[in-house]
């Protein structure tokens, strides 16, 4: 997530400071217990002393905080004296009953280190700078498991072993369902073009594509070393949208091959016919979908650069495989005149034959229920929910969803929010200022504790003053406080503070732990907390960080980039259609499907109460991938057939021409709502929208687009020459 | 004639066990009283530092001792006394004059750190021979000059933080320049380094480093305005002398 921020936004700063002035804040949160059992026992105990030090031991691994691990602050002859809180393996009863009575005492520690019923121990562990978190998720998780699933239930949770989680069974989920796709989408092709050669050439046009794609991706990465060239969740729908493309160009190609089979029974001859017709809109398509892509190069999310540019690789490839070893491949075949394939038009062909005079015979209607159709996807876009929490991608009820609520309702929450502050931290007025962000902090009901300095110098002052709860409160003067640190600093390790202040007690953090809020709630509270600490006087340069307010950015950027990606693409679609068609008129008329689709996928995404999360977001790319293809294929043919045919005629033929293939490559394409039965619920998402968008894009080319060219024409409000 | 006495000492001192040169390293002529100021800046491993300026007073050979802070200002006031005693356990004292008490360090949080240093109080108090065992090592030559190297290990018997450490002590002047110390499991806990000024007819550390190699964190001790020998009363190592400055 972080990666996908632009360098110079606020949060990514205040973020980058917080990682370098106090450590990662992402953290794995390992709780180990047995539900209605108290885990305060000798035996769990021994058993969280042997985690932690096991966990110390991994490479990635920069602390560990548990019960085992965490100073105890007391007092000795009336001064402060730091030991640790467990102080071996094996416990007597007594010193169990001690470790009780000290957390009891220390609401704020006990509720970062066991569940709110006592029943599970939580272990912290904090990453190293830079670890790349899968690693990090796969030791700490080797650990646990080896050392506890024995005895008890585990739970993981946490920032990173989610962000270090989700990539690989993403990858994992996404592969098996595209395996399936692609096999429901060569039953789809072979099913309507009935030979198994021509439907292998497409399928080696896609393959070839994705190979080159995801190669120049390794390449472009290996010698740039740029982020935005990684693999990331954001480009997980970066193959379906190729294999699309890539699709509709074979599709096209082998579908028109066969025509003129039909007609001439010479493969040479078809094919050439087939180049002649065919040559310019590949070439028209492929320009314009890859000049969409590459504007993503201006998006917020810089992450959209590298997708942007290597899908474009990946099209460019496949429209010169299209036209070069497609061409080549079915005129070197030796071609069965009566096979199936040849002799006789599928039934999709036949249908479109149909429908074309339906669309023909009935423009009016057809317009209208297509402005009515938009217009409830225009009423449905204010419906529309942003939602990035990647908490929400889970199904309720699957076992990481289960661990995330576990986090969330028994432990202190899977979010976090962090506010940074910088003053005079030895100073109690700058302390009584960050008690009040605390206050604000913990009246939100899914804060469930926050700490900072101010608790650390609460309890320390209220230890030297005989543990007296009258004195859990800031020291009233400077030098108690520097007394207080001074003293920590002579028998406590100078790590044990570096979480909440920096080295000179110039710069403080304070952190508030959290269950899963929903976007909105995200919002106005970060909202709430910048305009709070806006009003502060003592502490300065405030900022507020933390997953919560990263996911807030990422709804703004999210948003910011789809609106942008949409207008500029289309844009630019309208432009070079409009100069290659040598009228603007046709340049609008290319990017009307596409609108149209665009605002009925979204609407519809509303209405049905679908996230636009940045993974669904970039649907909106395979409807520009795609709908633009229909739509030059379209205008081109119109264009081409008008020259031979009276103007009554031109609509009814130019459906027969392209309504096939465009039909069988969104058909096709439909294959890959098998990603509906995805575990991840964006995932799923984009299956359904995907099949909803392959029909609205090819019905709005057929059906709106036709009937608009087609009244337009008729009140000779357009000409057809072509160029 | 001189060659001939150098050729005997020189014998003799090749011959030395590590206890010998121990002893010969105590026996060295040092200070009565001293009286210095002292800049100390700590460093963590993110390069910040935080400083600080003491005022130290001594006596009897260092076994009395009292610092006072002068700087930063919210620590002024701070103070601290040692007393060691060769027939019992060393005294050690710190005055908070926030909280007005004063602590008394307990012969179990030796390995305390002194204000927050790399120093803990048991590197600021004598090596007592009896407490530790010497051996000798293999000399070194470092840059020209020539050293003994003793390994240090305290016994059993004797509270200690330390599981071992290597000196390196000058031949030509019995100064002690570099110390490694290790901790029980004999992993390397601190490297210190020592500096020497010579005021009046004394070699007087100037400067002293420490570099905490498993908490990588540094302290560095500069030793300034060095007045040795001047008449400091035994008087002034009491509780009472903590709470009040002297002037400087």
């Amino acid at each position: 997530m972080m990666a996908m921020l632009p360098e110079n936004m606020k949060s990514k700063l205040s973020w980058d400071s917080v990682q370098s002035e106090f450590g990662s804040t992402e953290s794995i949160f390992v709780a180990f217990g047995k539900k209605n059992e108290n885990i305060f026992n000798q035996k769990a105990l021994s058993h969280l002393w042997e985690l932690t030090n096991a966990l110390q031991k991994i490479d990635e691994v920069e602390k560990v905080t548990s019960i085992s691990s965490i100073p105890k602050i007391e007092s000795a002859d009336g001064f402060l004296e730091i030991v640790p809180l467990q102080p071996k393996s094996e416990l007597s009863e007594s010193q169990i009953d001690n470790i009780v009575k000290y957390l009891n005492d220390n609401s704020s520690i006990k509720k970062r280190s066991v569940s709110r019923n006592d029943n599970y121990f939580n272990v912290l562990v904090k990453p190293t700078d830079n670890i790349p978190h899968n690693i990090l998720r796969d030791a700490v998780v080797q650990v646990g498991d080896s050392l506890l699933s024995k005895n008890y239930e585990i739970h993981y949770g946490g920032t990173a072993y989610i962000t270090g989680s989700v990539p690989g069974m993403i990858k994992k989920d996404i592969s098996m369902l595209l395996f399936i796709g692609l096999a429901l989408m060569s039953i789809v092709l072979l099913f309507n073009i009935r030979n198994l050669f021509a439907v292998g050439m497409i399928f080696s046009i896609i393959i070839q594509s994705l190979l080159v794609m995801s190669g120049m991706m390794g390449w472009i990465t290996h010698f740039t070393g740029s982020e935005n060239f990684y693999f990331t969740i954001i480009n997980s729908s970066m193959p379906i949208i190729l294999l699309t493309i890539a699709n509709s160009d074979g599709v096209h190609f082998v579908t028109k091959f066969f025509k003129e089979m039909r007609k001439t029974g010479d493969a040479h001859q078809s094919v050439s016919e087939a180049m002649d017709t065919l040559l310019i809109p590949i070439f028209l398509t492929s320009i314009t979908t890859i000049a969409a892509f590459l504007a993503l190069y201006f998006a917020p999310i810089k992450q959209l650069m590298g997708y942007g540019i290597c899908l474009s690789i990946g099209i460019l490839y496949a429209f010169i495989l299209s036209l070069t070893f497609l061409p080549a491949a079915l005129s070197l075949k030796k071609w069965e005149l009566k096979s199936l394939a040849i002799s006789r038009a599928s039934f999709t062909e036949n249908l479109m034959k149909a429908f074309g005079q339906v669309v023909v015979s009935k423009p009016k209607n057809i317009l209208l229920i297509g402005f009515v159709t938009m217009l409830i996807g225009i009423a449905g876009l204010n419906k529309l929910v942003v939602d990035v929490n990647i908490a929400n991608f889970f199904k309720e009820d699957t076992e990481f969803r289960n661990s995330i609520d576990f986090i969330d309702e028994q432990m202190t929450g899977t979010m976090d929010i962090r506010v940074r502050v910088e003053g005079n931290l030895k100073d109690p007025l700058a302390l009584y200022e960050i008690e009040k962000i605390q206050t604000l902090l913990e009246k939100n009901s899914s804060v469930t504790t926050s700490f900072s300095i101010a608790d650390a110098l609460k309890q320390m002052h209220r230890i030297l003053m005989d543990d007296d709860p009258e004195f859990d409160v800031i020291p009233e003067e400077k030098q108690k406080v520097s007394n207080l640190l001074l003293m920590y600093s002579m028998s406590g390790d100078y790590d044990d503070l570096s979480s909440m202040v920096d080295y000179n007690y110039n710069t403080g953090l304070i952190t508030a732990l959290s269950s899963v809020m929903s976007t909105d709630q995200i919002i106005s509270f970060v909202k709430e907390i910048e305009y709070f600490v806006s009003k502060l006087k003592e502490v300065k340069n405030v900022s507020v960080t933390g997953m919560a307010v990263v996911i807030r950015d990422l709804i703004f950027l999210v948003i910011e980039s789809s609106v942008l990606s949409i207008s500029f693409s289309m844009l630019i679609i309208c432009v070079i259609t409009s100069l290659f068609f040598r009228s603007l008129t046709w340049g609008f008329l290319s990017i009307v499907p596409l609108a149209a689709a665009v605002l009925i996928n979204f609407g519809f995404m509303g209405i049905s109460g679908i996230y636009l999360s940045h993974v669904t977001a970039l649907l909106s790319s395979v409807i520009i991938g795609v709908g633009v293809d229909f739509s030059i294929h379209y205008i081109y043919q119109y264009k081409r057939l008008s020259k031979e045919a009276s103007s009554d005629k031109i609509s009814k033929n130019v459906i027969n021409e392209v309504g096939y293939p465009i039909i069988l490559d969104s058909v096709s394409n439909m294959s890959f709502g098998a990603l509906l039965f995805s575990s991840f619920i964006p995932v799923q998402y984009v299956g359904g929208l995907m099949v909803f968008a392959m029909f609205s894009t090819s019905f709005g080319t057929l059906t709106l687009l036709a009937s608009i060219v087609h009244l337009l024409k008729k009140n000779k409000l357009i000409g057809s020459k072509i160029s | 004639m001189r060659v001939i006495f150098f050729f005997c000492l020189f014998s003799i001192i090749y011959s030395q066990s590590g206890l010998e040169i121990a002893k010969l390293i105590n026996e060295r002529s040092i200070p009565i009283s001293m009286s210095s100021k002292i800049s100390m800046t700590l460093t963590n491993s993110k390069n910040k530092t935080r400083k600080s300026v003491m005022i130290s007073k001594s006596t009897n050979r260092n076994k009395y001792q009292l610092i006072w802070v002068l700087e930063p200002k919210s620590d002024r006031g701070m103070s601290f006394l040692k007393k060691e005693h060769s027939d019992q356990n060393h005294e050690m004292r710190i005055w908070l004059p926030a909280y007005n008490k004063i602590r008394r360090i307990n012969a179990n949080r030796m390995s305390d750190s002194f204000m927050g240093s790399d120093l803990s109080y048991e590197d600021m108090t004598s090596r007592s021979l009896s407490e530790n065992n010497y051996f000798r090592l293999e000399d070194e030559i470092i840059e020209g000059v020539s050293y003994y190297v003793l390994k240090v290990i305290p016994k059993a018997e004797f509270r200690n933080s330390y599981g071992m450490h290597k000196i390196w002590v000058s031949k030509e002047d019995l100064y002690i320049v570099k110390e490694n110390s290790f901790d029980k499991k004999n992993k390397l806990k601190k490297m210190k380094t020592f500096f020497y000024t010579k005021i009046e007819n004394y070699f007087v550390v100037s400067k002293i480093f420490v570099n905490d190699i498993q908490k990588n964190h540094t302290t560095n001790l500069n030793i300034e305005n060095i007045k040795v020998d001047s008449d400091i009363d035994s008087d002034l190592f009491q509780e009472k002398s903590l709470k009040r400055i002297p002037s400087y």
